[in-house]
């Protein structure tokens, strides 16, 4: 043991070691059992000044919790459970807007069908003082199906909800969303 | 440094964990002694709390001192092993395995001897007369640093002095006291 060794043993046990001296007294300690027990006695004068000791006796308690984790595998980076950002694929962000609307436009569909009573005509508000020549948008049950008088209003309807099926269909989510589907034969 | 020893343990550096090891042992054993009287439970308690210690390492984050956190570890060791004493039997055998760990628990029968005691209080005297029979500089370098706790930057401001030179005196005031303790000791080298 060379004066530089226990130099570097002394300033271990202050705590003011890093890097390259810290590689090479580990490597010392790994090494070199008279430098594990040179260390062993400083850090005993340490605990005796602070009253930190049990005994008069070195008290080394490494080879027990080393025999004890022989079968543990030792740690590698990849298994620090560091925090890390999750990277989600680009077009995330547009399929999942995407099918946010979808899910929207479905569930305003199903919530407007289920709020109408039965067979109940819709009417267009009457407005109080002036007389306006209105076309209704009339929307009659017949049997389970709906219609809708007016054929633009109800082709564009119909392509709402054939959009929105297809795409529940075909992203594996909310299939139950096929109940709203407005022609059985689209 | 404590926290670049766990960042190696964290990659995988095992060896990195014994020198947490010899550098708490002391305090850990004798934290637990306050809760498991019996010198030879407070052993096995405390190599529980290192192997705990050991396997929870990749948690800790720094957001406390190690010392802290193993402190922590091993209060809850020692409760753990308080409350599970109390359902089961007391161990009147041993076994292969505790074998191994006589001669530990030989020493650490000695806890509260009073021979143990009276020699305890021998080497801190002769650690204190050491250390007044050093140098002043020297002397002033081991107490700024052991009694007050000072890290070698603010003894190096205190003392005017580079930091290696503290490092210098530390080591030397160590390497006297540590010359005299083997002599009563009888383990020189």
């Amino acid at each position: 043991m060379t004066v530089n060794q226990n130099e570097l043993l002394s300033a271990l046990v202050d705590g003011e070691l890093q890097g390259k001296e810290l590689d090479d007294v580990l490597q010392l300690l790994n090494t070199n059992e008279q430098a594990r027990r040179q260390l062993q006695r400083y850090q005993h004068t340490s605990d005796l000044l602070h009253d930190h000791s049990v005994s008069h006796h070195h008290i080394d308690l490494t080879d027990r919790v080393s025999a004890a984790l022989d079968d543990d595998a030792a740690f590698t980076t990849s298994s620090n459970n560091t925090a890390q950002i999750i990277a989600f694929p680009k077009h995330f962000w547009k399929q999942a807007v995407s099918l946010a609307v979808a899910a929207s436009i479905g569930a305003l569909a199903v919530v407007g069908v289920m709020t109408q009573p039965e067979n109940q005509l819709i009417q267009p508000p009457q407005m109080a003082s002036v007389e306006v020549e209105t076309t209704p948008m009339v929307v009659a049950k017949t049997g389970k199906r709906w219609t809708v008088e007016e054929q633009e209003i109800e082709e564009r309807l119909n392509s709402y909800l054939v959009d929105h099926n297809e795409y529940a269909g075909a992203s594996g989510v909310f299939s139950y969303a096929r109940v709203v589907s407005y022609d059985m034969g689209q | 440094m404590d926290l670049e020893l766990v960042q190696r343990v964290q990659a995988g550096d095992k060896k990195a964990f014994d020198v947490l090891i010899m550098k708490y042992q002391q305090r850990i054993v004798h934290v637990i002694t306050g809760f498991v009287h019996d010198p030879v439970e407070a052993l096995d308690v405390a190599q529980e709390a290192f192997i705990k210690a050991y396997r929870a390492i990749p948690n800790f984050r720094g957001d406390s001192a190690f010392y802290t956190w193993l402190y922590r570890i091993a209060i809850n060791t020692s409760k753990n092993h308080l409350t599970s004493r109390a359902r089961r039997p007391p161990a009147v055998d041993v076994d292969a395995m505790d074998a191994t760990n006589f001669y530990d628990a030989a020493e650490l029968k000695e806890f509260e001897t009073p021979e143990s005691s009276l020699m305890t209080d021998e080497l801190q005297k002769t650690i204190h007369q050491a250390i007044e029979g050093l140098p002043e500089d020297t002397a002033t370098a081991i107490k700024l640093r052991e009694l007050e706790g000072m890290s070698y930057e603010e003894i190096a401001q205190a003392m005017e002095c580079p930091i290696g030179t503290v490092r210098s005196r530390i080591f030397r005031a160590r390497d006297a006291i540590d010359k005299q303790i083997q002599e009563i000791m009888g383990e020189g080298e």
